[in-house]
């Protein structure tokens, strides 16, 4: 979890490719995984973005990120299996329960969208200083600096809250919660948990707000409108 | 600099007022220290004096505070702001951006500073907490005492002439809190008004000028250091701790040895102690 | 209670804690001190678990943390965060320390004789929503929630930080009353005051290494190990400390008035 989506310095090439090209390179790349059929080019679209990882030199964190989409896609792939019963039988289970090679395909190729779609967002967001995006949204894209600035909040957002996600679990294990069990028994406990961390994190941006408010935030909102 | 007439607050949603009567003047050039026990409404004071009420968080105001000449039922925060800075306990919460260097000019372009001018008043902010070398950082490689120090630079862009921090040491160590405390010692001597919300009464004791205890909505106590401090027992009724010193000096009162005036820091309280030897 | 043999301790490739031994009996009451990112968070949590050692072991209430699993271990070592907000779940204080005891515990009978102890000795209005409570008391209830489990070793990452000086003084008098009771009582914490008049023994983490380990009167007073780990005596050591080697033995204000009057007899 750590380090998700949190700006990693460096001087690659991809680095310099102005934020809005980079954007619009990761959201091409998604598109052409929702578009594409072809198991194949799916997977040609993954590796491309791990290759992107690596010429940003977050090589590793992109592999730690394909992982872990992996293991939460493995799920749906499971699911997926069962619910698709067109196609030919390869495993017949009790109770009419049926794998077959269209399921198989249908369900592998949802997973690599998935993945395909995912990855490059955040290859991309990693490599991208988020103030660098906002100003360009702002001046090319003529968003309102309020909306632009939104967004960025919002993704600046995501490790902290990640952060205090790990704090809160960590402090749930230290009590005796065993979070280690199966995926429905891990999200039924984990759901309270969200709770207190949902009123903290309304503290934290509204201290925020007020934080960007004393410092003249409203002022360029005007200029801009 | 700041004038309080018999103000009260009540948050709209609240039973009872979060302040109430409270009549306070802060000079310029002030260094004043905020203590009470929880609930006594020190960051309230500090919301009113930086326009957050009632602009933000509404409710019934009566009396009036004024800030170098402004109401600030009057004027909007934002224009309060190019007086007085504000600093927040929570360090993550109050930062808008990823770099140093960002957070910093947030300010400045907001207030439309021009570009020629964006690059010397960074370095200037930086430079005033001496943390220029970490201008080029991303914020989440600091610890908690070096992001606290750009939360006080990125206030101090914009010049402000008053400076107000609720509890900044909260989560720092002993060391750390010392370093914020030394940074705004020298704001206040190059001039800069400062008032200190903080629940450790020895950086209080240590560093402010003046003193003021709040208790239940109310000013109980205000003056200088050694005035407030002067009444240990009021202070504990309270609910606020006196500095070691300080209580040092009432049991020498008490075992009837003549302790002269309350030492407010460990040379004062030597000289105290020779005194009664002497 | 605790035995910590040759631990190693890295972190994305860093080590954080680097060969520490340690013992610590049943019933001692210990504070950690040391700077900020000096790993003492890092520290407190190879206590229960939550971090296992890369190198040497851990070995709490009989259990090697390596080998037992952390819920185990939550049955015999409570652990108080910085923030309460992190151990809060439940919107009652009764839903919560229900939910605390029925963790670790399955006999119905126990479980309520210890949900009204509980809410008698911290003096808790059960149906008081933890969530919307001031931050003293978000601590207490969780505190309570702990110590409703009469845990054999209590671990306490800064409990005084963000409380006021009474709140502060309620919090330790409760932990000095459990500690009273038999528990061992682990404590990080940034105020010395606090560690000076609470804490029978006191260690320094600099560095990753123990860099002191004594009484708080042979630790609090070398100024320079202090220093260097970015701390400073208590006030009034401060004082008998400048005062010269006449008050080497002098700590608190008591020490400090009974010393004067006697010497100003003596003269």
């Amino acid at each position: 979890m750590k380090g998700m989506l949190q700006y990693v310095h460096g001087n690659t090439i991809l680095h310099k490719v102005p934020p809005l090209l980079k954007l619009l390179i990761a959201i091409a790349i998604c598109a052409a995984c929702f578009s594409t059929r072809s198991l194949l080019v799916l997977l040609a679209l993954i590796v491309l973005d791990v290759i992107l990882g690596f010429i940003g030199n977050i090589g590793r964190q992109t592999l730690r990120t394909l992982c872990s989409l992996c293991k939460f896609s493995s799920i749906i792939f499971v699911l997926q299996i069962f619910f698709v019963t067109q196609g030919n039988a390869l495993v017949t289970l009790p109770l009419g329960v049926r794998i077959t090679d269209e399921g198989l395909r249908f369900s592998a190729m949802i997973c690599m969208r998935l993945i395909g779609a995912t990855l490059p967002l955040t290859v991309m967001l990693t490599l991208t200083r988020l103030p660098d995006l906002t100003r360009q949204l702002v001046k090319v894209l003529h968003v309102p600096y309020k909306y632009a600035f939104a967004f960025t909040t919002a993704i600046r957002f995501i490790p902290i809250l990640a952060r205090d996600m790990a704090a809160v679990i960590e402090a749930q294990t230290a009590r005796g919660v065993e979070l280690d069990g199966n995926f429905i028994k891990k999200l039924r406990l984990l759901l309270p948990l969200c709770v207190p961390l949902l009123v903290s994190s309304i503290r934290k941006i509204e201290a925020g707000a007020i934080s960007a408010e004393l410092r003249g935030f409203h002022l360029r909102g005007k200029k801009a409108a | 600099m700041i004038d309080m007439q018999q103000l009260s607050f009540r948050y709209e949603s609240a039973q009872g007022n979060a302040l109430t009567d409270i009549t306070l003047h802060i000079p310029r050039g002030e260094f004043l220290g905020i203590i009470g026990p929880s609930g006594a409404g020190k960051s309230t004071l500090l919301s009113v004096i930086s326009g957050v009420i009632p602009h933000h968080y509404t409710g019934d105001f009566y009396g009036a505070c004024v800030v170098n000449g402004m109401d600030t039922v009057e004027v909007t925060p934002t224009d309060l702001s190019r007086v007085v800075g504000s600093v927040f306990q929570d360090i993550d919460a109050q930062m808008v951006s990823s770099m140093v260097e960002d957070e910093v000019l947030f300010a400045l372009e907001n207030f439309g500073v021009p570009a020629k001018d964006l690059d010397s008043r960074v370095e200037e902010a930086l430079a005033t907490v001496g943390i220029a070398n970490l201008r080029h950082r991303s914020l989440d490689t600091l610890s908690g005492g070096q992001k606290q120090k750009v939360a006080i630079a990125a206030v101090l862009a914009m010049r402000p002439q008053v400076l107000v921090l609720d509890e900044p040491t909260g989560e720092l160590d002993p060391a750390s809190s010392q370093a914020i405390f030394r940074v705004l010692r020298t704001l206040n001597e190059q001039g800069t008004t400062v008032v200190v919300v903080e629940q450790k009464i020895m950086l209080l004791s240590a560093f402010c000028k003046s003193l003021c205890v709040m208790d239940r909505g109310s000013v109980r106590l205000h003056g200088t250091m050694r005035e407030v401090l002067a009444h240990p027992e009021l202070l504990r009724e309270i609910g606020v701790n006196c500095p070691r010193v300080a209580t040092l000096h009432e049991q020498l009162l008490a075992a009837g040895l003549s302790a002269g005036p309350v030492p407010i820091c460990v040379e004062e309280a030597k000289a105290m102690v020779e005194g009664v030897l002497a | 209670m605790i035995h910590l043999n040759g631990v190693h301790f890295s972190y994305e490739g860093r080590e954080v804690l680097s060969g520490i031994d340690l013992d610590i009996a049943s019933g001692e009451f210990v504070a950690l001190i040391g700077p900020n990112g000096a790993g003492k968070s890092t520290f407190s949590k190879l206590l229960n678990g939550l971090n296992k050692p890369t190198q040497g072991t851990v070995t709490v209430a009989g259990l090697d943390t390596k080998k037992a699993r952390t819920s185990a271990l939550a049955r015999k070592v409570g652990f108080l965060f910085q923030n309460p907000d992190r151990q809060l779940c439940r919107s009652t204080v009764r839903d919560e320390l229900l939910f605390g005891l029925e963790l670790c515990l399955t006999d119905k009978a126990d479980i309520q004789a210890r949900l009204d102890k509980t809410l008698a000795d911290f003096h808790l209005d059960p149906a008081l929503n933890p969530l919307t409570a001031s931050r003293g008391e978000r601590q207490r209830v969780a505190l309570a929630s702990l110590m409703a489990l009469t845990p054999q070793l209590l671990i306490l990452d800064e409990p005084t930080t963000g409380l006021d000086w009474r709140e502060c003084m309620h919090t330790m008098e409760l932990v000095t009353a459990l500690n009273r009771q038999g528990a061992t009582v682990f404590m990080v914490s940034h105020d010395m005051e606090v560690v000076r008049d609470f804490a029978q023994r006191v260690l320094v983490l600099n560095k990753g290494r123990l860099a002191a380990d004594g009484t708080p009167h042979e630790v609090l007073r070398r100024t320079e190990l202090l220093s260097d780990a970015a701390l400073l005596p208590p006030q009034i050591m401060q004082l008998s400390l400048s005062l010269g080697a006449n008050y080497d033995d002098i700590d608190t204000c008591e020490e400090m008035t009974e010393s004067l009057i006697r010497r100003r007899l003596e003269k």
